[in-house]
């Protein structure tokens, strides 16, 4: 029997697609350290221009393929 | 020449396609021997037509390339002969018509009626395209490549504004209700439309459901009424020519926070809250884009910066959305008991949405499975019937008569 929530402690309810996006990271670090190389590159720009969108997407799109089967299981 | 469709009525006739074959006929039976590799074509009804139209349909298959080679083999090989000329011509302007290209109609009629047939088609293409390229070649490669190179950099500048633009592409979750013959999760839809109430209806109005479309779906009747009677709805004229208000009845529709769009803005900084009975249909993806929207609430990227109002969402399109991120853990205590999350309560409101777009589904899947099921047999039963019936023509023994 799956359990729906998981509960801390503290009778605290964790949301299951912010658990299964934490678990999901280590396969999405190389689009993660791309992210946080071009936060690094644009850290000393003033213009305003300059943004990671790109890389944020990438990542993300990462994370969102691997939840997107697994949390409905988790869910009533 | 003679139509010897009256000579053989009901006999079937030989037609030859070629238009050298033409000629050789023409010329009588002496050529006849001269004639290689005559193809016949055999025809079972009489048409009144030249000799020479027959194989234009047989023509027709051939690329636009090589029917232009063979159509210039055919015109060269007699000289001096009018015949294969009219025969060539007639050939030419069938194919004309096919490829409809202006250019090759001029430049074949030049070539069909000038005095000397033997210029080879080699030096045709060549003498074309020389005319063509005089004097103005070099600036029109210059002019290109300029084409190309601002093509070149516009199309990198627009990349790099498309990803915001369309937002990021939401993944696909697996619903309950996808298959081929799965139903709704009713369970599911009255949570969700419990969210909806508590959560969304100070904002979004869904105004084509009406209380009665819940009966029997989320609510029992009974459930449902006691529902419309807490609402207050203005009814029609009175005796007295006044209008009224009442307790809901199962008949009315779903309330609406705001009067009309004006307000509706007015009281969301310029931003209209859409109304969602449709909006899983109205939005490309819908139940998966709007179940992402509603859980993909985020810290922007490093370098974009959102203005005061609007909130950043990677899965809207540009970004910036004037919604608030509404669904927080335990915002709804739900009546069944399950845990509130805030995936939880997205999943039940967009099966709640989907249900509300398309509340025909489960009848719709039943019957299309019925129908394509008996439609599929019946194409079995049609396609037997007609081999049947055709099996009298498809097995009939043919009798070749040389016409001489």
């Amino acid at each position: 029997m799956t359990r729906v929530a998981l509960f801390l402690a503290d009778d605290e309810v964790v949301d299951p697609k912010k658990y299964l996006e934490e678990s999901c990271n280590p396969k999405c670090v190389k689009p993660l350290l791309e992210y946080q190389a071009c936060v690094k590159r644009i850290q000393g720009d003033d213009s305003g221009q300059k943004h990671c969108t790109g890389q944020y997407f990438d990542y993300w799109q990462c994370i969102d393929k691997c939840v997107a089967p697994k949390l409905f299981t988790k869910l009533k | 020449m003679k139509d010897t469709c009256h000579q053989i009525p009901k006999q079937l006739v030989i037609r030859r396609e070629k238009a050298q074959d033409c000629v050789v006929e023409k010329l009588g039976s002496i050529s006849f021997t001269l004639a290689h590799r005559p193809k016949r074509v055999i025809q079972s009804s009489c048409v009144k037509q030249p000799l020479c139209h027959r194989g234009t349909t047989i023509f027709s298959r051939f690329s636009i390339s090589s029917s232009i080679v063979s159509v210039a083999d055919l015109v060269v090989p007699f000289p001096g002969e009018t015949l294969s000329l009219r025969c060539g011509l007639i050939w030419c302007e069938a194919l004309i018509k096919m490829v409809g290209g202006g250019v090759i109609q001029q430049i074949l009629r030049r070539k069909l009626h000038s005095p000397s047939l033997a210029t080879p088609v080699r030096s045709w293409f060549s003498s074309k395209t020389a005319h063509v390229d005089t004097g103005s070649s070099g600036v029109r490669a210059f002019a290109l490549l300029g084409a190309g190179v601002t093509g070149l950099l516009s199309f990198s500048t627009v990349a790099s504004a498309d990803e915001a633009e369309h937002g990021l592409a939401c993944p696909d979750y697996p619903w309950p209700h996808d298959g081929i013959l799965s139903s709704y999760d009713h369970a599911s839809i009255r949570r969700g439309h419990q969210v909806y109430q508590q959560v969304c209806a100070s904002c979004h109005s869904m105004s084509l459901i009406s209380y009665r479309d819940l009966v029997g779906v989320a609510y029992t009747e009974e459930e449902a009424k006691a529902m419309a009677a807490e609402i207050e709805v203005v009814d029609g004229p009175n005796d007295e020519g006044e209008m009224f208000t009442r307790p809901g009845k199962l008949s009315d529709r779903l309330p609406q926070p705001y009067a009309n769009e004006s307000a509706a803005r007015f009281a969301n900084g310029g931003a209209y809250p859409p109304d969602l009975s449709l909006i899983t249909k109205a939005r490309h993806n819908g139940q998966n884009y709007v179940f992402a929207l509603l859980t993909g609430y985020r810290d922007p990227p490093a370098g974009i910066s959102i203005r005061e109002g609007l909130h950043y969402n990677p899965y809207f399109p540009g970004g910036a959305i004037a919604m608030p991120k509404m669904l927080n853990d335990e915002a709804v205590e739900y009546e069944d008991g399950v845990p509130a999350t805030e995936a939880q309560m997205g999943k039940d409101v967009v099966s709640f949405l989907s249900w509300a777009a398309e509340p025909e589904m489960e009848e719709r899947k039943l019957m299309g499975f019925k129908w394509i099921f008996l439609l599929s047999l019946a194409l079995l039963q049609a396609a037997y019937y007609r081999r049947l019936k055709w099996s009298v023509l498809k097995s009939r023994k043919l009798v070749l008569d040389v016409v001489n």
